[in-house]
């Protein structure tokens, strides 16, 4: 038995999935990133949850059906979905060394999401006014919530893409440095993907 | 003889969004052939090169306008199916929507977060955190009595 163990070929680092040092060949920035992405379904989850929970339970106060308006929501979720093009195309052109384009993308994807946050801070007006506050009722409580923390997300995310944008405009964001991109890139799509559920289970289902 | 027409049925429905949407695809996939042929390589070509995890190189900037497209059709799908309310069953609505979702968080995660040419290690946490997220809060609303 330990003949035939001695005599079979060691694997190669490649043929274990391991670069040449012995670890997986990724770096830590990306994987780090993964595992955050990861723990925030956790995070996001416990939100939409508790949105769930408390659906149709309301006596009083204005109801889902009441305020939301959809169209106004579908353009704001368009625009999102469209930030996520360009932020794709950003790390396209950072990959060909295209540094023009990487700071036109860059600022079109913060651009699209400034213009979300906007959209959100005038739903969110729109509804105060219309009598739906974070201690109104179970709605408000848990929509305000989830759509705020989600909103915190975007407004960090544009941060981000800003301090990316100022480093490009400096010459400190070199090709070599293209997974800076793609990290905050990852970040970007997380957000985009958290609201395409949170569209679907918030405001597109039967109430 | 009746002039009455029977109503479709829920599955039939289904039957007919998943067939457009087939369609809608097969429509999109030949225009891509026709539109590549005129672009500059740049705009077809993956970038040179590859980042640090990735597997293969990502994809082209036309496949990814490619991919916004089919978003926003299933967008456009996902907010007419929430306007049919009352004329088709709930359950129906509620099962096209979330396949719709499933879709587009499929697509952006497999696409724009190039989870299908990166190393398997990147998909693998990020499912964790997501069916972890799922068996968590299911058995969290069952014992609270949300389904019931």
């Amino acid at each position: 038995m330990a003949q035939e163990i001695a005599a079979r070929p060691a694997a190669t680092p490649a043929a274990r999935g391991e670069d040449a040092h012995g670890g997986v060949g990724v770096t830590n920035t990306k994987l780090g990133m993964w595992l955050f992405l990861s723990s925030d379904c956790l995070f996001f989850g416990a939100f939409i949850s508790a949105f769930l929970l408390y659906r149709g339970r309301d006596q009083a106060g204005p109801k889902p059906s009441d305020v939301f308006d959809i169209p106004f929501t579908s353009a704001t979720s368009f625009i999102l979905l469209m930030s996520s093009l360009t932020m794709v195309l950003a790390l396209a052109a950072i990959q060909r060394g295209d540094h023009r384009r990487v700071r036109i993308w860059l600022l079109a994807t913060a651009l699209f999401g400034a213009t979300f946050i906007g959209g959100q801070i005038f739903e969110f007006t729109e509804f105060s006014r219309e009598g739906l506050k974070l201690d109104t009722n179970l709605f408000g409580s848990s929509f305000f919530v989830l759509t705020g923390l989600h909103g915190a997300h975007v407004t960090a995310g544009i941060v981000w893409l800003l301090s990316l944008w100022g480093l490009s405009l400096q010459g400190l964001l070199p090709t070599e440095n293209a997974e800076k991109v793609e990290v905050a890139g990852l970040y970007w799509h997380f957000v985009d993907v958290v609201w395409i559920v949170i569209f679907t289970l918030v405001y597109l289902m039967p109430t | 003889m009746s002039d009455e027409v029977a109503p479709e049925s829920g599955s039939s429905i289904a039957e007919k969004v998943e067939g457009e949407v087939e369609k809608v695809e097969g429509e999109l996939e030949a225009a891509e052939h026709e539109v590549e042929e005129h672009l500059p390589e740049g705009a077809v070509t993956p970038a040179p090169g590859l980042l640090p995890g990735e597997l293969y190189p990502h994809p082209s900037p036309f496949r990814y306008v490619m991919i916004a497209v089919i978003l926003v059709v299933v967008t456009a799908l996902e907010v007419s199916v929430s306007y049919l309310e009352g004329s088709i069953a709930d359950g129906l609505i509620v099962f096209l929507l979330v396949v719709m979702a499933i879709v587009k968080f499929g697509l952006v995660a497999s696409w724009y977060m190039h989870l299908r040419t990166d190393k398997p290690i990147f998909r693998n946490f990020f499912v964790l955190g997501i069916v972890a997220a799922i068996i968590l809060y299911f058995v969290v609303l069952l014992t609270l009595h949300v389904f019931s």
